[in-house]
């Protein structure tokens, strides 16, 4: 390969699709959308409280209603006296969203049930929230029921709440306190990125080929140039747009997010993380996946963590923050991070680039780019297992195995990868690289010469053998 | 010997056979037409020159040893299906392809420049090529093909989609890059324009070669030994058994114009004679070449 040509090439490449406006648009737009995820939930948690429920109970039982206290999310209204039938008619013109109903109480199971009706469905919340709160009733009545003597200061005396610190240990034995949401969120966060650069910037050069082939550049190209020079070359030039992309998002995403903060930051990050116990959400995170509970914390526990910390009057979750924060193998994430960011993008735009050669046009390429979408996704999937379950088996192998292993092992390193499996996955990865490049490079030279007729992977295969 | 020399060139795409024992032999400095009717295999051969298509069998010698990449990457080739990055502006276009056939960029830079103002063009540097007619990209394309100064050039159709004048542009340019020394291979259906640019020629029909050599020569080949006679005189001008016959005289107050034609080569002299003989003034004699569209029609008739 001619480096010159090369280079003539990805010049090409890179600067057609700098100087594109959407280039700029999604350079600049970007950013804002991610600043505004990181900021916005702040800001709802503070303003938007959920609409109020009007709540009417009938209680059979005559123990639930005084755990039923209106707060900010429900008014309660006792209209037991109606009786259940007419409560039942009557209850949406009485204005209330909702009816509650507590069987009568079973005496010797010493248990109620409860039944709510509505005409819209109520949220999971609420009907927790309604279950709980009946289940206090009957546990009180149930402990009151035993008949013992100064109940109340004893269960005043029995209350207590546990904290859990988690210490990590490395072969010195040198303990660190760590805080397993951090890794968590550092694990979904770089996983994801590293699978959105490759969906994206693969499509971009599968897109690329096909602009070539369409076109019929192609042909005076290839007559020029070496088929690999020009796959190669339109690679790397979209690498480097997608690494000036990144970075550029890096930045202004940053300048945003500093910007804002430096006008109501202080407030806002402040009063969302003395609104609710950090520890809680971090917690949810881990259960639920719910986007913007994600990026709340992935702010206010990593950019504000100090200040935050020091608003909700916890020091020792400062301590466990910056301690987890230090504890994390940086060097080694950033540089595995670069390493497998360039290979996976490289290994799947190379068979992107193959498929791309296949076609005339993006129409045609959804049943070619199943078999290359499957482990693409199949590794996003395996990161949310990561991030609760870093060290089990699934994980592990996805993390070996080169078609996942650039999202998977990304996923895994926040929590600790032993030296020798990352070598060996990027030593596997590197190969597998090689091997990819070598077919597709063949398919390549083959495929975008190949005009009239739609391509199957039977047809790849007969190209691969000439 | 000649520039390029395709020998015993065999290929086929699965069961299709598009090029059978193809031989041909371009000199060096002329201009050389592939003719064939569509279909005919020209474009494979021109892509196996070009070493876009890799052969079954024969080898493609370049001055006299087998073409490699290098010789390939400084052919000036124009492909029929012509093709440009539809959303990149006309100048950066012609300047990367430029550069991948290896001109620095001050020179590609100065060397587009002096074609686009000698075609009229220079208004389109900065114009996408979406935003240019067919016959517009056409002439970026050419341009694109030749500016490298290439000795070698092979052209597939040059003239499809030009209008008369565009046409007669390219053709001038054609043979002014013929008389500074480059070597041409022209595949086109126009059978005017190879009488009039073409040296030499091959024709292929049905991945067969049928045909090759001068043009000239072809022509002469292929004449049905008529001859064109003009005179003047009172009488029409009488056959002679054996020797020739008379297809049509058309006497305007007479002055004739005949068409003879002759038993064997050695008979024109007889006819003279006989014309003399006879009391006949001749005012004009001359053999009637076939032109090359009718060979190329009776050829390609002919292999049905």
């Amino acid at each position: 390969m001619d480096l010159k040509t090369i280079k003539v090439i990805i010049g090409r490449e890179y600067f057609t699709r700098v100087k594109k406006k959407s280039f700029l648009i999604t350079t600049f737009v970007v950013p804002i959308l991610f600043a505004g995820l990181c900021i916005l939930p702040s800001l709802l948690m503070l303003n938007t409280k959920e609409k109020s429920q009007n709540v009417g109970v009938v209680d059979q039982s005559g123990i639930v209603m005084p755990y039923y206290e209106s707060n900010e999310a429900a008014t309660y209204t006792d209209i037991t006296e109606m009786g259940v039938d007419i409560a039942k008619e009557k209850y949406t013109e009485m204005g209330m969203d909702v009816l509650v109903v507590v069987s009568p109480l079973d005496t010797v199971a010493k248990t109620v049930s409860v039944q709510a009706y509505s005409k819209k469905p109520i949220g999971v919340d609420f009907s927790e929230s309604l279950g709980t709160k009946a289940t206090s009733a009957v546990e009180d009545y149930r402990i009151k029921s035993y008949n013992i003597e100064n109940l109340d200061q004893i269960m005043k005396d029995v209350k207590a709440r546990v904290k859990v610190t988690e210490y990590t240990v490395d072969d010195s034995g040198k303990e660190t306190v760590s805080e397993s949401a951090i890794y968590m969120v550092l694990s979904m966060v770089f996983g994801m990125i590293i699978y959105m650069f490759i969906v994206m910037f693969g499509a971009t050069v599968m897109s690329g080929v096909i602009e070539e082939k369409s076109s019929r550049v192609v042909e005076v190209l290839i007559s020029s140039v070496k088929a690999t020079e020009l796959m190669f070359g339109k690679i790397i030039g979209v690498a480097l747009v997608a690494l000036t992309q990144f970075l550029l998002w890096i930045v202004f995403t940053l300048v945003i997010v500093l910007a804002v903060n430096g006008i109501f930051g202080m407030k806002i990050f402040g009063d969302a993380a003395a609104s609710q116990d950090p520890t809680a959400i971090m917690q949810s995170m881990g259960v639920s996946t719910d986007q913007m509970g994600m990026s709340t914390i992935d702010m206010s526990s990593l950019t504000d963590a100090a200040q935050q910390a020091s608003e909700s009057g916890e020091p020792s979750e400062l301590n466990a923050i910056m301690g987890t924060l230090s504890n994390i193998p940086w060097v080694k994430l950033i540089i595995s991070f670069i390493i497998y960011f360039i290979l996976g993008y490289l290994l799947y735009a190379s068979l992107y680039a193959a498929i791309g050669s296949a076609v005339e046009n993006e129409a045609d390429t959804q049943q070619l780019q199943l078999p290359v979408t499957i482990p693409l996704m199949l590794a996003f999937f395996i990161v949310f297992f990561a991030f609760r379950n870093p060290d089990s088996q699934v994980v592990f192998w996805g993390s070996m195995i080169p078609f996942t292993s650039p999202i998977v092992m990304l996923a895994r390193i926040p929590f600790g990868v032993p030296t020798w499996q990352l070598i060996v996955s990027i030593v596997l990865l590197i190969a597998t690289f090689i091997g990819c490049a070598w077919v597709s490079a063949k398919i390549y030279k083959v495929g975008i010469l190949m005009f009239g007729k739609k391509s199957t992977y039977k047809d790849l295969w007969k190209w691969l053998k000439q | 010997m000649g520039l390029i020399q395709c020998n015993d060139i065999c290929k086929s795409f699965g069961e299709k056979v598009a090029l059978d024992h193809v031989s041909v032999d371009i000199p060096k400095g002329q201009i050389f037409g592939l003719l064939g009717p569509n279909g005919a295999g020209k474009t494979t051969l021109i892509r196996i020159i070009n070493r876009i298509t890799i052969p079954n069998g024969g080898e493609v010698l370049f001055d006299g040893r087998p073409i490699t990449q290098e010789d390939v990457e400084k052919i000036g080739y124009l492909p029929e299906e012509r093709g440009l990055y539809r959303k990149m502006e006309v100048g950066d276009q012609a300047l990367y392809l430029a550069q991948l056939k290896g001109m620095t960029r001050n020179d590609a830079m100065k060397e587009l420049k002096t074609w686009f103002v000698k075609f009229g063009i220079q208004d389109w540097w900065k114009k996408k090529v979406e935003e240019l007619s067919k016959g517009m990209a056409q002439k970026v394309q050419f341009i694109t093909t030749v500016v490298h100064k290439p000795s070698l050039m092979i052209l597939d159709e040059p003239f499809s989609g030009f209008d008369p004048v565009n046409a007669e542009l390219i053709r001038k340019e054609i043979l002014r890059l013929k008389d500074e020394g480059a070597t041409i291979i022209l595949s086109t259906h126009n059978m005017e324009s190879v009488e009039e640019l073409c040296d030499n020629i091959a024709l292929i029909n049905k991945s067969h070669l049928v045909i090759t050599g001068g043009v000239n020569d072809i022509r002469h080949k292929y004449g049905n030994n008529n001859i064109e006679l003009i005179y003047t005189g009172e009488k029409s001008l009488e056959p002679m058994e054996g020797v020739f016959s008379v297809l049509s005289d058309i006497d305007n107050a007479g002055r004739h114009t005949a068409v003879v034609s002759l038993e064997n080569e050695l008979s024109s002299n007889a006819v003279l004679a006989a014309v003399l003989s006879q009391d006949l003034q001749v005012n004009s004699f001359k053999e009637l070449i076939p032109r090359m569209n009718d060979i190329f029609i009776k050829l390609v008739t002919e292999g049905e």
